[in-house]
């Protein structure tokens, strides 16, 4: 590491002003950060606000107008999709990741499988969301059809690496005596983890999930050559082309305007979405990090 | 104990799974069908028309757009129930056909239009030959005498032309290119196609109304619309020079002009583009939907040929409400008479 | 857990809970193996037919068959330098305002309200930059607009581990500094500048390899022509965005082009992300060490 290097010979009055410039340029970084923030939502609550609260329930509980020229609600299908979609992303990755992470940490250590794993598990966070997409496509779509469980199969694999690894961490965290205190018990291994170390560890593996959720929820390219583009109600998760409001956002951006304030409408409703699992996840972390 | 309450837990979640799981729908059928964003309007009124009719009881129509590319590949795979199109299958195309012979059905007329924006300038006339030099950007100028040529007495600004066309393989891109093939053969060289090579300076839009929100966010942009988009997001067209010399806007009346008269194949393919008569739109252009001959399924194969059938007669009368032309009468009788010769199992 | 419920804990089910748990971790090597094989075979009837071209080349005809993707990757480049050149500078000034200048009660608002823009999912990014920020901005699709919105996309991870990185600068380097009468900004230039140098970089890295990713926020932006030009105005294209734009009408050997470009990607991402984490961790340990 090279010595740190303080130069102090500069004038008085100069330094000090140099050191005002640059605190204002990083006020100014602030500054520029949350100006597309405030531009974004305000956005959203401007442009989406009117179709969502004008008639209210109806935006949610209608369908998509076959006829996109006509003005008005609703976007309930994709509400529908969205949620099938990322629930059942999230029933196939949750178990297998937190299972996963089980491994690595109480079994696997440092062994060479584990070095393996959660080096492809770094390898696989890196994996583009379009590359996903594709590969179901290649390995579902084409034989079985557009369906939300399509979907759901690249959701899966986006969320697994993420869900891998913050529970991972989360284990890491629990404290070393927990466990040998069951063990002393006379408890075998997975009766330890079961009812011991999962538990201690549950609010962080929570809260994680609930992160990895809600990026899921918000993925468009994945889904792009699974879900397929209905209009009516699908509340089947592995028959028919479905639809979500990300793929909603998408293809209305380009359209006629009714659509386009139909997709401002979408635009909001997962916004507030995500927005919402995400303060959930820093409830749990707050609560779990008071309770220690 | 947590093994218990594991157990329950997954009980619960499979109950939950399983009425989202398998649920055939009982009687009716579900139509898939994608295609042309030409005439993509013109289906979905059509959907929402039928699905309040007697004919489509028990019947959903899906329409998913795309592109006239999208629909032939599709329905060449076998991945959709019908499929519309701008432009035929070339001949290597149609051997990939799976699922046997297929009919052509026309079902609309309509306009291309020259859609711009031009801050101060609210009417444009434009030849065919000028078209194709700013599509080529050999035009980058709205000042340029060739635009002023075509339009005298009117001020052009010296604003850059911003060119928008099509990004996805498109019929109207097609037909477009096939007009200025016809009309201006020494002016256009980029040939015609599903897609051409455009010039890099172009901005490309996707669907016909990606092009249209390009031009309409653009000072200075010239893009081809269908009418019925243009008109929707509140574009300016230009009037097109036809063959009899004559500029012609394009509206209801010009496209059914351009219709009268148009000679047909027995597979019912024909075009109307640069077509004869004074009062014809030059770039008028069709749009076919495709079934199979043969259908595979019953339901499925009834609830086809009713939503055809519904395309071909009630539905033609919602089409001026969207700025598109019903097909001629004869031509509308020989499209019934192939419709009828669809067999159901 | 009750003394009673240990009797009877048959060691065949603990063997059981071990060969889940592997089987689960297992998941991520069988899912890895699948995606390289099926994409680099369904990649190859293209690579085959154009060799080397593929990447040397920028026609792309899809009549012809030529599939040329040079101009797709010098787009996914142009697009993510432009990102990086936006976005580093104002998430190193928000992370060392964060964690150096800013009052304790201003920190963690402020960090929470940052990460909301992670939270916003980018197709909401691409149709805001699309209806609002391009019109405001008198900006249509093009290298410059994409860059923009792909910058917003990634600031906040930059700054997220950024903060992380100054965090561990050690105390004792900045006390010193400031007890031989430093001002703010010359602490952080002698005492964390130095040490954080290289955590930065793996930081940058990483939002480099997101920058590249992306795909549906850029698709609505960019322009969707290929073009090789210095010119940040002019329309654009990249590999992820004509995959989304293409695939979905492409016939085989044109899915095979497609294919080749994914797989080109997802090989570059995994590159820039490897080195990163490799940089990032080797600071971790480092600090670690201290």
């Amino acid at each position: 590491m090279t010595a740190p290097v303080l130069d102090l010979r500069a004038r008085p009055s100069w330094r000090s002003v140099k050191d005002r410039l640059m605190t204002g340029l990083m006020i100014a970084a602030v500054a520029i950060v949350l100006v597309p923030l405030a531009a974004v939502l305000s956005s959203l609550i401007a442009r989406g606000g009117g179709i969502v609260l004008a008639a209210f329930p109806d935006f949610f509980t209608e369908e998509i107008p076959r006829f996109s020229r006509r003005a008005g609600p609703g976007m309930g299908p994709a509400v529908v999709g969205t949620l099938l979609v990322t629930a059942a992303a999230t029933a196939m990755a949750v178990p297998l990741g937190v299972l996963g992470a089980v491994y690595l940490h109480e079994y696997g250590g440092r062994g060479r499988l584990a070095r393996l794993v959660r080096f492809m598990a770094t390898v696989m966070t890196g994996v583009p969301s379009i590359v996903m997409g594709l590969f179901v496509y290649l390995l579902w779509t084409i034989r079985f059809g557009f369906s939300a469980f399509g979907g759901a199969l690249a959701l899966a694999c986006l969320m697994l690496p993420v869900v891998i690894g913050a529970s991972e961490q989360m284990l890491r965290l629990v404290p070393g005596h927990l466990r040998e205190a069951s063990y002393a018990l006379g408890a075998t291994k997975s009766r330890t983890i079961l009812t011991v170390v999962l538990p201690a560890a549950l609010p962080g593996i929570v809260s994680g999930c609930l992160l990895a959720v809600a990026r899921a929820a918000g993925e468009t390219a994945p889904l792009l050559f699974a879900v397929g583009a209905a209009k009516a109600f699908n509340w089947s998760v592995l028959h028919d082309a479905n639809t979500a409001l990300s793929m909603q956002i998408f293809g209305n951006a380009m359209d006629v305007p009714a659509a386009q304030d139909r997709a401002w409408g979408a635009a909001l409703t997962l916004v507030l979405l995500t927005f919402l699992l995400t303060l959930t996840a820093r409830l749990v972390t707050g609560r779990f990090a008071r309770r220690r | 104990m947590k093994r218990l309450a594991t157990i329950r837990l997954g009980l619960a979640m499979a109950a939950l799974l399983a009425p989202a799981g398998c649920k055939k729908k009982e009687g009716g059928a579900t139509l898939n069908g994608s295609g042309a964003t030409f005439q993509k309007a013109a289906q979905e009124i059509a959907i929402d028309a039928f699905a309040r009719a007697d004919a489509g009881k028990g019947i959903t129509v899906n329409y998913a757009g795309g592109g006239s590319g999208k629909g032939r590949k599709e329905f060449a795979d076998g991945v959709v129930d019908f499929a519309c199109t701008d432009a035929p299958y070339k001949a290597e195309e149609a051997a990939t056909v799976k699922g046997g012979e297929f009919f052509y059905i026309p079902n609309v007329l309509g306009a291309i239009t020259v859609s711009y924006r031009l801050d101060g300038v609210d009417k444009l006339q434009l030849s065919a030959a000028t078209i194709a030099k700013i599509f080529q950007r050999a035009i980058k100028k709205w000042d340029d005498p060739a635009i002023a040529a075509d339009n005298p007495g009117v001020t052009l600004p010296g604003v850059d032309i911003v060119v928008a066309r099509r990004s996805d393989g498109s019929g109207t891109t097609e037909n477009f290119t096939r007009f200025l093939k016809l009309a201006a053969p020494d002016a256009w060289t980029l040939g015609s196609g599903s897609t051409v090579a455009w010039p890099g300076d172009t901005q490309a839009g996707n669907g016909n109304n990606g092009v249209a929100q390009v031009v309409k966010s653009t000072n200075g942009a010239i893009g081809y619309v269908d009418l019925s988009d243009a008109a929707e997001n509140k574009l300016r067209y230009a009037a097109v020079k036809n063959q009899s010399g004559k500029f012609v806007a394009p509206d209801a009346a010009s496209v059914t002009a351009a219709g009268d008269g148009i000679a047909v194949d027995d597979k019912l393919l024909f075009s109307a583009l640069d077509a004869k008569g004074d009062a014809a739109y030059p770039i008028t252009a069709q749009s076919w939907c495709m079934l199979y001959a043969k259908q595979a399924d019953p339901a499925k194969g009834k609830a086809v040929k009713a939503y055809f059938k519904y395309l071909l007669t009630d539905g033609q009368a919602l089409l001026p409400q969207i700025n598109f032309a019903p097909i001629p009468k004869a031509l509308q009788e020989k499209a019934l008479a192939q419709l009828e010769k669809v067999q159901v199992p | 857990m009750q003394l009673s419920e240990l009797r009877g804990s048959p060691q065949h089910a603990d063997r059981a809970f071990r060969w889940l748990a592997t089987g689960a971790a297992g998941v991520v090597l069988v899912v890895l193996a699948l995606i390289a094989i099926t994409m680099t075979d369904r990649a190859r009837p293209v690579l085959e037919r154009m060799g080397l071209g593929f990447f040397t080349e920028t026609t792309w005809s899809v009549p012809t068959g030529t599939f040329g993707a040079l101009g797709f990757i010098y787009g996914t480049l142009y697009t993510a330098v432009i990102a990086i050149a936006l976005a580093v500078p104002v998430s190193f000034g928000v992370a060392l305002f964060v964690t150096q200048a800013a009052p304790r009660w201003l920190r963690r608002p402020l960090v929470y309200t940052i990460d909301l823009l992670a939270v916003v999912p980018s197709v909401v990014f691409g149709l805001w930059g699309l209806l609002v920020m391009g019109p405001a901005l008198g900006l249509h699709g093009s290298y410059a607009t994409a860059g923009i919105i792909l910058a917003i996309m990634i600031t906040p991870i930059i700054t997220s581990l950024s903060r992380e990185v100054i965090e561990t600068t050690p105390t004792t380097d900045k006390e010193a500094a400031l007890a031989l009468g430093a001002t703010r900004w010359e602490m952080i230039s002698a005492a964390v500048w130095p040490h954080s140098r290289a955590g930065l970089v793996g930081a940058v890295m990483l939002g480099l390899g997101r920058a590249m990713g992306e795909t549906i926020a850029a698709t609505l932006v960019i322009g969707n022509t290929v073009h090789v030009t210095a010119n940040p105005l002019a329309p654009g294209y990249s590999m992820p965005t004509v995959i989304a734009n293409e695939f979905g009408e492409a016939e085989p050997l044109h899915k095979s082009a497609l294919i080749a470009l994914a797989v080109t990607l997802f090989l570059i991402t995994i590159a820039v992300n490897l080195v990163a984490s490799w940089i990032v961790q080797r600071q971790a340990r480092r600090s670690a060490g201290r």
